[in-house]
């Protein structure tokens, strides 16, 4: 069984459409995405007199047809970012109203998830090819019931999911960041949510983890240091672990057969732990690529045979 | 969720809190490791001391202003690069991405990895000819202190530099980039000791003191004369001080490039990019980098020229080449400037705080290297072993036996064969062949990656309307170019002779020898190595 995994795509559409397309072009037999599909950032178009105006890359650039808009949406969608087209006095307000800016946000990302789930009908034959997505720690709790509403992709949080004989178990919470973000746990909680998880699993030795958090201390999660500030220290040169503690030890416990992770796009890499291949393919979604892995499942055996970190 | 704005009066885009999200590093930071990368006193010293020799009427103070304006450039092309695809991996990233994944690999393990081989004994000599040499000579004991130049001398210190950097490599960045800020300050202090001491001092004072010293510690007579005599006897004119010729001086380019084609070494990008802004910042930090060693080489050569004596310093330095200087080691200027104080405390204290320009740098060795080794393993070229790291100590076993062993056998090549340490240049030549081909790849970058440079700030940054960046790529290219042809034609630079070639040419051979293998192995698995960076079609 052949499956593909990639993760972190932070709203990239053109990662997204690379996605759907990953289980014909690579003839993967499942496709899963771990994580973090919302955007980060949402780039306000304003409407004029007869033209529109935005600024991309620090440029400020005009519209002066719908052509040209569109292709500046998919321009703003492909990086990963939401276009929100509005009047320059909803700009203004946008600007001042607490908390508009947060209801606007959630609005684009609804909507654009709405309409990739509709991509996926067509690409994914339906359901035909088993398609698994979860939340990450950046994404907002309304996602989960519109990818649960889907009627050809599967929402993982802290389910167990029969995969053509092996058993995937996923969870989208990691350990603190200095972001605050939404499924953000400290490692106890942390430990007991893998632990429910986990007790689902009736053998390990054909079980999958979906984590999103890198275990700690893998090489798995090595991001920039940085300092109070949240800027990286020294350059961006010093990396430093910042994984969960509490995922590395169910790994060394219970020894899955394989754990895929995502959360540090920086560290893209491989690690054998004991019995388990853990795997994080890293992310660079805002350069339109879909980095991934290639897992190759052998049933008979219950191990990953075959695997290849690519940048599709 | 908590959101910022960007922008002035009305907000150009939102962002929501989100991992990743970090500030804009400190541009102070990259401007040290461009200064440490260019580094004026390990590298251009030492490369100070054979340029001039070669190539006798050119000017050095002109050569390093021209490569400094040329090299600008290929920091405007690194910064396209780095801002268009803001990876760490640098090159190996780049080229296996715009130019395709064996083209990525050879040139990437090439300059990143097989040659910083050759660079572990330049390293040891350096550290041999800058720190033990005038240490021990100042202490005491210049026989010790001729020990360093020797055969064993140089081999020893080579495996000292080799573990150091082995070591820096175990114990990962974190403590050493501190080190490293510690390491330029009191560096930088070193250097105004020495300016002021070259300012108060007068010519006459320096020969006074020079040949006073020189007794004291070599028991060599009247050696400043003798230093004279010895460039006059070997042939040797030294030119004053000046602008030209042009062509002599524009020859003298590609030596310079042994110490400032370097001011993006340490030029990695990690976190998002947020907008044009970036391109600033990450410029500034190469560019004033280059342009700080350019003016610290400014400020040394007029300081020479005032105290030392212009004709003296370049006599010193072809009395060395051509091994008559009369004293028993490497001319080192610093060691002389200490001189002007007749303490050898003070000596002593003066050559261990420029030694920081050393223990600064040293890290770099390998360091980058494991980067490369570990990539290329991830992307199943190399055993997965190669990017194993030990449970305990975390330490890159296999990827340190890859860098360290073959290091050392270069290392006993380098000291115990005189011709090959001529080939120093080598080991210049195979990185700007990496460098020119991340150089092709951001020319082409507009026209194969045409969404990614769309989106990217370096496409908005234009002079006349022209992007600058890819026309900044085409300059690099004829710098790198030119510099290729001059290596592989002019045999002053000591590295297109047979062996040199053959050297260079087993590493290209080796490169593509890996990668072939890799091919076939991975094919017989069943893993087929081209989908690695091949495009999954969007629509």
């Amino acid at each position: 069984m052949r499956v593909f995994f990639a993760t972190d795509i932070h709203g990239s559409e053109i990662c997204w459409r690379k996605f759907l397309n990953a289980a014909s072009f690579y003839k993967a037999d499942a496709v899963i995405l771990g994580g973090d599909v919302t955007g980060k950032v949402m780039v306000p178009i304003t409407e004029h007199n007869g033209y529109w105006q935005v600024v991309l890359a620090g440029e400020t650039v005009r519209l002066d047809t719908r052509e040209e808009l569109a292709d500046a949406e998919k321009q703003i969608r492909n990086r990963g970012s939401y276009p929100a087209v509005m009047s320059p006095d909803e700009l203004t307000e946008l600007s001042k109203e607490e908390g508009a800016v947060d209801r606007r946000f959630s609005v684009e990302m609804i909507a654009s998830l709405d309409r990739w789930l509709d991509m996926a009908d067509g690409k994914l034959k339906g359901g035909a090819i088993p398609c698994l997505l979860n939340g990450g720690n950046d994404d907002i709790w309304e996602i989960d019931d519109v990818i649960d509403a889907s009627p050809c992709v599967t929402f993982g949080e802290g389910r167990l999911i029969d995969l053509g004989g092996f058993h995937l178990v996923s969870m989208g919470w990691t350990n603190p960041t200095p972001w605050d973000t939404f499924r953000e746990a400290p490692e106890e909680e942390l430990a007991a949510k893998i632990e429910a998880v986990a007790n689902l699993v009736p053998d390990m030795g054909r079980a999958i983890f979906n984590f999103h958090a890198p275990p700690y201390g893998s090489g798995l999660d090595e991001a920039p240091a940085l300092d109070a500030n949240l800027r990286p220290m020294h350059g961006g040169a010093v990396m430093r672990p910042v994984g969960s503690t509490a995922v590395a030890d169910a790994i060394v416990r219970h020894q899955p057969m394989l754990s895929v992770h995502g959360h540090i796009h920086e560290s893209r890499g491989i690690k054998k732990m004991g019995r388990t291949l853990a795997i994080n393919p890293g992310s660079v979604y805002g350069d339109g690529v879909l980095q991934g892995a290639l897992l190759e499942l052998d049933p008979k055996k219950g191990k990953v045979s075959k695997y290849l970190l690519v940048n599709g | 969720m908590a959101t910022e704005a960007l922008g002035d009066e009305r907000p150009a885009l939102f962002l929501r809190k989100a991992t990743g999200l970090v500030r804009g590093w400190n541009v102070r930071d990259s401007l040290i490791y461009a200064v440490l990368s260019t580094n004026f006193v390990t590298l251009g010293l030492f490369t100070f001391t054979y340029a001039g020799p070669s190539f006798p009427t050119g000017q050095l103070l002109t050569s390093v202003v021209i490569s400094a304006i040329l090299v600008s450039f290929l920091v405007v092309a690194y910064t396209g690069l780095i801002t268009t695809i803001p990876r760490a991996g640098g090159d190996y990233v780049w080229q296996t991405r715009i130019l395709g994944g064996g083209i990525g690999f050879v040139f990437a393990v090439t300059g990143w990895w097989f040659i910083l081989w050759l660079w572990a004994p330049i390293y040891g000599n350096i550290l041999a000819i800058q720190f033990f040499e005038p240490l021990w000579a100042t202490l005491g004991s210049p026989s010790g202190a001729a020990w360093f130049g020797t055969n064993n001398g140089i081999f020893v210190v080579s495996l000292v530099t080799i573990v150091l950097a082995g070591i820096l490599v175990s114990i990962g960045m974190a403590g050493y980039a501190r080190i490293q800020k510690y390491c330029i300050y009191g560096g930088l202090i070193g250097f105004a000791v020495i300016v002021v001491l070259l300012l108060i001092n007068s010519h006459a004072d320096f020969i006074a003191s020079f040949n006073q010293e020189a007794q004291k510690i070599f028991g060599v007579n009247h050696a400043y004369e003798a230093t004279n005599a010895a460039a006059v006897k070997a042939g040797f004119t030294a030119p004053s001080l000046g602008f030209g010729p042009l062509g002599a001086t524009l020859l003298l380019v590609p030596n310079m490039m042994f110490f400032i084609l370097w001011p993006n070494w340490g030029a990695s990008l990690y976190g998002e990019i947020r907008g044009a802004s970036d391109f600033k910042r990450v410029f500034r930090g190469m560019f004033f980098g280059l342009w700080i060693t350019t003016a610290l080489v400014v400020i040394f050569f007029l300081l020479m020229a005032k105290t030392f004596g212009w004709a003296f310093y370049q006599n010193a330095n072809a009395a060395f080449f051509n091994g008559t200087f009369p004293i028993p080691v490497w001319p080192y200027p610093f060691m002389f400037a200490g001189w002007l104080v007749h303490n050898a405390a003070f000596q002593v204290i003066l050559i261990l705080v420029m030694s920081l320009w050393f223990f600064g740098w040293v890290g770099t060795l390998f360091l980058s290297s494991t980067r490369v080794i570990f990539a290329a393993a991830f992307d199943r070229v190399l055993p997965d072993r190669a990017a194993e790291v030990s449970e305990k100590r975390k330490v890159p076993l296999y990827s340190l036996i890859l860098m360290l062993l073959p290091a050392v056998g270069l290392s006993a090549i380098y000291a115990y064969s005189t011709t090959f340490r001529t080939y120093t240049l080598d080991a210049t030549l195979v990185i700007a062949v990496t460098y020119l081909f991340s150089a092709i790849a951001v020319v082409l970058l507009p026209v194969i990656k045409k969404d990614l440079w769309r989106a990217s700030p370096a496409s908005k940054v234009k002079l006349f309307g022209v992007p600058i960046v890819p026309v900044s790529g085409l300059i690099t290219i004829g710098l790198l170019g030119f510099c290729l042809i001059a290596w592989l034609v002019n045999d002053n630079y000591f590295v297109n002779n047979p062996s040199s070639l053959i050297f260079m040419g087993a590493m290209y051979v080796l490169a593509i020898v890996l990668y072939v293998v890799a091919r076939v192995v991975r094919r017989r698995q069943g893993i087929d190595l081209s989908l690695v960076n091949k495009e999954i079609p969007v629509e």
